[in-house]
């Protein structure tokens, strides 16, 4: 058995408990997630459903009594999930967000409490955000308070995923009067059995996605919460949390991106236009292929960077930022180009399978916005561009061969700026030796590319105010060279991994190249080899020999 | 020009720091004041970071990039440079 196969079989374990659950009037019907979201209801079943399948075990790191050894492996039941219905993967999968803070600050006997909570089925959210404030955390308002032995929470967190359903809510809030990075703390406040008048949930706001999600918020007046970790500590360990989550909601958009090419393959597949399937339409194809590259692109970029959480963890400062900035915007845009195939705006589909194409667009906008916008993340590439302008002679072996176990993730050596950049694509020139020489046109390329990505970092001078836009569009080129350079390791460590003669790496690099500006010859026989591999498969993956 | 700081000193080093903060926040050297907490001259707390790395590179220090959050005025921070590096040496 490799490693990572126990996280394998449960998501085969849950895909396959889903699908067995998705027949008429079963949890996960289509029909009654299409009637949830219609009717704006949260989708209780279904998570109960999630429940009994043991997902919440997958929440508890294993030093904790859970099941989770390996970040990929949380990643690949959610993925499960979001490959099924977005609103449940992200209803569900907060519980695992929102305990992050615990299982890198808590105390021993904060996080056993807390494994023991949430491995029994209790809802965990994360309270950032209040009203007003935006995506700035040192703008927060809500205070905690020393009183007697504890300490007591006063405010309001706002657009807060499960505020209302919670048992449990990490929350960030000022201990210093007057803010700044030291002056706020962590604190674990339990929701389930306050003291009269503490604790006020306030109304589920309605969504343009996620429309059945319990987005709500909550009022403390001197709620009773325990402090995680230090005082004062508290903005840095929220950055060092959602440095593991901004890596782990990357699978929300790949699922989502596995649910639209799979129901864009079928739809070419079923439908018939004069006397020819759409499937054999060579333009058809090409959208299809290119959409599925973008997926598989997208993957490669989350996968390395999910194990590269356990082997370079002084980089996730940088890694984290990169994936959560691009592969959102790559699934993004495949889903768009596939919305587009379809003409899903048109009357003519809007129906087909129960909307679920529409469904799953809506709801897939919200994953670029939360744990940190495309923005947010970019401005934080930004400030460690002089780090990124140099490159790095780390060994990316065990990060980027799939079947090596990885080491304990150890949350210790996770820190805010990544002084030796980033690894992964310090390693794509060495990593492009190794290619045959098929792929020699795309490596110089990508070369000649990566040399002056990095000349531009060199040049770039920090500023404090004013960010230019010339610096975002930088962030943007630097997220594809990952991803390119991503791509490339995985091809060449996994030889496993190239089905169909390893087709997809050429696509790949196709679609990062034609990103980053640079036209490519032969185009649209990659993105072909792709889309006959779907529309042969349904979803393809880079991993578990290509079936997603 | 470029303060010296051949000879580490709480005022060489904070002489280099009011240089360097007073360019990335494009104010004249003259406007920032030794005992006035960064923040108030608009370096927030994740700039902080990249005048972390700047410190870093010209004195040959490994720091904690959250270094400016806990010494947060030129003086502050000076006092904790001159330390390290004479503990580094």
């Amino acid at each position: 058995m490799t490693a990572g196969a126990p996280a394998r079989l449960a998501a085969h374990t849950v895909a396959a408990v889903l699908s067995g659950r998705s027949g008429p009037g079963g949890p996960f019907d289509p029909a009654e997630l299409a009637r949830l979201d219609e009717a704006e209801e949260f989708p209780a079943a279904a998570c109960a459903e999630l429940d009994a399948a043991g997902l919440p075990d997958w929440y508890v790191p294993a030093r904790f009594g859970g099941a989770l050894a390996e970040l990929p492996d949380v990643m690949a039941v959610m993925r499960a999930t979001a490959r099924r219905d977005l609103t449940v993967a992200i209803a569900h999968g907060k519980t695992f967000l929102g305990s992050v803070s615990v299982w890198v600050a808590g105390s021993a006997d904060q996080a056993a409490a807390l494994a023991s909570a949430v491995r029994s089925g209790g809802i965990v959210s994360w309270g950032l955000t209040e009203r007003d404030h935006g995506s700035d955390l040192m703008a927060g308002a809500v205070t905690a308070t020393r009183h007697g032995d504890g300490w007591v929470l006063d405010g309001a967190k706002w657009l807060i995923n499960n505020a209302t359903r919670a048992d449990l809510m990490c929350v960030l809030a000022r201990t210093e009067p007057g803010g700044g990075p030291r002056g706020f703390s962590v604190f674990l406040a339990d929701l389930r059995d306050p003291r009269p008048g503490t604790v006020r949930r306030t109304p589920k706001l309605r969504t343009h996605g996620i429309r059945g999600a319990d987005i709500s918020g909550v009022e403390f007046t001197g709620a009773a919460a325990v402090l995680v970790g230090d005082e004062g500590a508290g903005i840095e360990i929220t950055l060092k949390a959602l440095q593991l989550t901004r890596t782990t909601c990357t699978v929300l958009s790949l699922g989502a991106g596995d649910h639209a090419v799979a129901i864009a393959a079928e739809f070419l597949r079923e439908r018939v236009l004069g006397r020819r399937r759409l499937s054999d339409v060579p333009r058809m194809r090409r959208v299809l292929g290119e959409a599925a590259t973008g997926v598989l692109l997208a993957e490669a970029a989350a996968v390395v960077a999910a194990r590269s959480a356990h082997t370079l963890p002084d980089e996730l400062s940088v890694t984290s930022a990169l994936v959560k900035a691009f592969v959102p915007t790559a699934v993004e845009q495949s889903i768009e180009q596939l919305a587009e195939l379809m003409g899903t705006r048109g009357f003519l589909t809007a129906d087909y399978r129960h909307g679920e194409f529409a469904k799953l667009e809506r709801d897939h906008r919200i994953v670029g916005l939360f744990d940190g916008s495309t923005l947010v993340n970019r401005a934080s590439l930004i400030t460690q561009f002089p780090r990124l302008a140099r490159r790095n002679a780390l060994d990316v072996t065990t990060t980027v061969c799939l079947a090596e176990p990885l080491p304990t993730l150890d949350t210790a050596r996770l820190v805010l700026v990544s002084r030796t950049g980033n690894a992964i694509v310090s390693g794509l020139s060495s990593a492009l030796a190794e290619l045959p020489a098929e792929f020699a046109d795309l490596a110089d390329a990508l070369l000649r590319e990566s040399g002056a990505v990095h000349a531009e970092l060199a040049r770039h001078r920090p500023v404090a105010r004013a960010v230019p836009t010339a610096a975002f569009r930088l962030a943007e080129r630097y997220e594809l060279l990952f991803a390119a350079a991503a791509a490339v390791h995985v091809w060449v460590a996994n030889p496993a991994s190239r089905w169909e003669r390893g087709c997809w790496l050429r696509a790949c690099l196709t679609l990062a190249l034609t990103r980053l500006g640079v036209p490519v010859d032969g185009a649209d026989d990659a993105y072909e080899d792709v889309a006959a591999a779907v529309l042969a498969h349904g979803a393809v993956s880079l991993l578990d020999g290509g079936r997603a | 020009m470029t303060a010296d700081i051949s000879t580490p000193t709480v005022e060489s080093i904070g002489a280099w720091l009011t240089e360097r903060v007073a360019e990335y926040v494009d104010a004249p050297k003259e406007s920032i004041a030794s005992d006035v907490p960064f923040g108030e001259y608009g370096l927030d707390s994740v700039a902080a970071f990249t005048v972390c790395t700047d410190i870093e590179d010209h004195l040959g220090l490994v720091l904690e990039p959250t270094v400016l959050w806990d010494h947060p005025t030129i003086d502050a921070l000076s006092a904790f440079l001159v330390g390290e590096l004479n503990t580094a040496r």
